[in-house]
């Protein structure tokens, strides 16, 4: 009790508690601000009437799973169902060939030291300086002129074939494995294609989750190559399809966001940890 | 400036003496080589290699014989024969002349390349023969395709697709910037080279001067005012939530995360539909007697621009409080308990430690998320592609230049002045990151923090 006697340790403790209310408060407001869009989202995703407009403010004022319900079985206009057949093709195919691409060229580009090395970097940050809508640009000409456009071979294609451009992130993984792990298996005469798959392939595996998992996750959110180039309907994927939903289709729009966000955003938890790694080696090593 | 074109100079003269070298050393395998690829190395007994050369020759020779030197001369003229429904002639397309004689240019400079590789590989193995080794057989040229040359075995592919699909769209892009293409000069009807009148359009008066200089005007405020907003909020969250008074940390920081990992296109529209007319927030504002806002509508420009820039920051802070997280989370304690000891308050810590740190680590992202913002094609392409401005050409008073190259190429066909726009854009980008760079701290004293 004597040092309640105390008046300024007493003011400290008083402001102290003060400064805290004030932290949290402000705390709450901002995840409130994060927060409500979304649960907007999700509350129009259940309501019962289909229209923003029927919805009258914020919150539906009754709850059902029509929304849901006519996603996958109303498909004459929308086929939803089709368009998520449509993105996890090219996702699962955008997945695989990427991440074979990106691994490689990082793990070239960090472990040998070869003369085009340098220039071949130099190389990649002056192509990724031009605008991206450049070459899609192009690519939609090409593509329309050669009569190749609803295809979503081509669009793997493309997605795949862009990828290595973005390799710093895993680059700045295989920095950090440190020569001397090879040492051991360059004396025993093992050649370097064998100590990348048997010594550099195990090591880098988390690195190679989170490419496999980002460049996964990438078709699902991306509008604007297969809005250029998937003119069909049947070829829409779910980002394209999506966007088409004007104000009256709002619950369907939102209850289709809510399924495909929902993988995505539990993905996401996951993968902060590497993404903020990957953020800050970008950020030291430019 | 003076150091490159001296360092140039040395360079060719270094290459001179060493062409000049070359000749004299060169023994008479180089020399058959010279005039026939592949020659010098039969003549080494290396098959392989020289089977594979003589390849590349015959079929270049026969490649350019055939198409290639016609592919050519197309990429020069760009068609001559007009096409005439009249009579069904069906006439050259210039797009199509424009990409296969980009394709037999690109051929033949690999062409150049391989034939002086070809002559550089001889005369390796004609030091290698000098210095009493033996020249290395086909197998051993397989073998170090998978252990010391693995790399070239990895970096083919994405390589040759990297060239196919970001730099020959690119190199065909800057061709269209001095060509007419685009309405009403789109195949059949033949394309023209003009030079530069596509950037001289752009920077005089007309339909697209003006426009060009409002836009950039916009876009130069937007991309500096987004840029500090989402900088300046991210840190200060990312302090506040590494504040030792806050318990949960986990908790607080899965809102932002939700926010960041939602994909953008639905955010984007779900912000739209809540300040369109009919939304929710006019809803409200009618309710409350009111009359409902032109929050994104044509009259709506600064409300439309206000809330471009909340619903930025909405969608970016979040990655900028993980980053400058992960950057706090380095900082060495010790300096903050010497700052206290020297009796330091806590806007003093975080002036004098804090922030200089964070702001050294965070100079190269920031560029890249200017250069982002600068280009930032989602947050109005959502919010207002539905509206045309007057004054604008193609384009209304939010757009950023990114959205008028949409606009003017892929909904109007507008291609050749596009691809100038979109040169100066990369112009404008690459100087500002540059000069943002060399200004940088982090370029200035590298070792500062280290």
């Amino acid at each position: 009790m004597r040092s309640f006697s105390n008046s300024k340790t007493m003011n400290r403790k008083v402001k102290k508690v003060l400064v805290a209310i004030a932290i949290y408060c402000i705390l709450i407001v901002i995840c409130g601000v994060f927060f409500f869009p979304c649960l907007w989202l999700i509350l129009s995703s259940f309501s019962s009437t289909g229209s923003l407009y029927d919805i009258e403010g914020f919150f539906p004022s009754s709850f059902s799973f029509d929304a849901f319900i006519k996603l996958f079985t109303d498909t004459s206009q929308y086929n939803y169902p089709m368009w998520l057949l449509n993105t996890l093709i090219i996702a699962i195919c955008n997945c695989i060939l990427s991440t074979l691409l990106i691994i490689g060229t990082a793990y070239a580009i960090s472990y040998f030291q070869f003369k085009a090395r340098k220039s071949l970097m130099k190389g990649a940050l002056v192509l990724s300086m031009f605008p991206s809508f450049m070459g899609m640009t192009v690519i939609y000409i090409l593509m329309t002129q050669f009569n190749f456009v609803n295809n979503i071979w081509g669009l793997i294609l493309i997605y795949s074939c862009t990828a290595p451009l973005g390799y710093l992130v895993q680059k700045g993984f295989f920095d950090t494995i440190p020569q001397s792990i090879y040492e051991a298996a360059k004396i025993d005469g093992a050649t370097n294609a064998r100590i990348f798959t048997t010594i550099t392939l195990p090591l880098a595996k988390p690195i190679i989750v989170y490419t496999a998992l980002t460049s996964f996750a990438w078709p699902w959110s991306d509008f604007i190559l297969p809005k250029l180039l998937l003119i069909n309907k049947d070829n829409w994927t779910v980002a394209v399809g999506l966007m088409q939903l004007q104000q009256n289709e709002f619950a369907r729009f939102a209850a289709g966001s809510v399924f495909i966000a929902i993988p995505i955003v539990i993905l996401y938890f996951f993968l902060v940890k590497y993404m903020v790694n990957g953020m800050t080696s970008g950020a030291v090593k430019g | 400036m003076k150091r490159f074109f001296r360092r140039l100079g040395k360079n060719i003269v270094d290459l001179w003496t060493n062409f000049i070298n070359f000749f004299k050393v060169a023994n008479l395998n180089v020399k058959a080589s010279m005039c026939l690829m592949g020659a010098g190395q039969f003549m080494y007994r290396q098959i392989g290699r020289g089977i594979l050369y003589l390849g590349i020759e015959i079929l270049g020779i026969l490649f350019f014989s055939i198409y290639g030197f016609q592919w050519l001369v197309g990429l020069i003229t760009l068609g001559t024969v007009e096409a005439d429904p009249w009579t069904g002639l069906e006439g050259d397309n210039s797009v199509i002349f424009m990409l296969l004689g980009l394709m037999s240019l690109v051929l033949l400079i690999l062409f150049i390349a391989l034939y002086i590789l070809n002559v550089r590989d001889v005369y390796n193995t004609s030091k290698l023969v000098l210095r009493g080794e033996k020249p290395k057989t086909f197998k051993q040229d397989l073998k170090d395709l998978l252990d010391k040359k693995f790399y070239k075995t990895v970096l083919f592919l994405p390589i040759l697709g990297t060239i196919i699909f970001s730099l020959l769209p690119i190199v065909f892009m800057i061709l269209i910037a001095f060509t007419n293409y685009g309405e009403p000069y789109i195949p059949p009807v033949l394309v023209d080279w003009i030079g530069l009148e596509n950037f001289i359009k752009v920077f005089s008066i007309g339909d697209i001067g003006p426009t060009f200089f409002k836009i950039l005007g916009w876009n130069i405020l937007w991309a500096i005012a987004t840029t500090l907003l989402n900088y300046v909020l991210g840190l200060l969250l990312a302090i506040l939530l590494n504040k030792k008074i806050v318990k949960g940390k986990f908790f607080w920081r899965l809102f932002p995360i939700l926010a960041y990992a939602i994909p953008g296109f639905i955010t984007l529209t779900a912000f739209k539909f809540m300040f369109s007319q009919g939304g929710p927030i006019n809803f409200y504002i009618e309710q409350a007697g009111g009359s409902a806002l032109p929050f994104l509508t044509k009259d709506g420009t600064w409300w439309a621009r206000l809330i471009g820039l909340l619903i930025n920051a909405w969608l970016t802070v979040p990655s900028v409080m993980l980053l400058a997280t992960g950057i706090l989370s380095n900082i060495n304690n010790d300096l903050y308990e010497a700052a206290k000891i020297d009796g330091a308050g806590a806007f003093r810590q975080f002036k004098d430690i804090t922030l200089p740190f964070v702001v050294f680590a965070t100079t190269p992202t920031l560029i890249t998320s200017f250069i982002g913002n600068f280009n930032n094609f989602g947050v109005f392409y959502f919010l207002r592609s539905d509206v045309t401005s007057n004054g604008y050409f193609v384009s209304n008073d939010t757009d950023l230049l990114i959205n008028w190259l949409y606009r003017l190429s892929i909904d109007n066909k507008y291609y050749s002045i596009g691809a100038a726009i979109s040169l100066i854009i990369f112009i404008i980008t690459s100087a500002i990151s540059l000069i943002i760079y060399i200004k940088s701290p982090a370029y200035k004293k590298e070792d500062t923090f280290r």
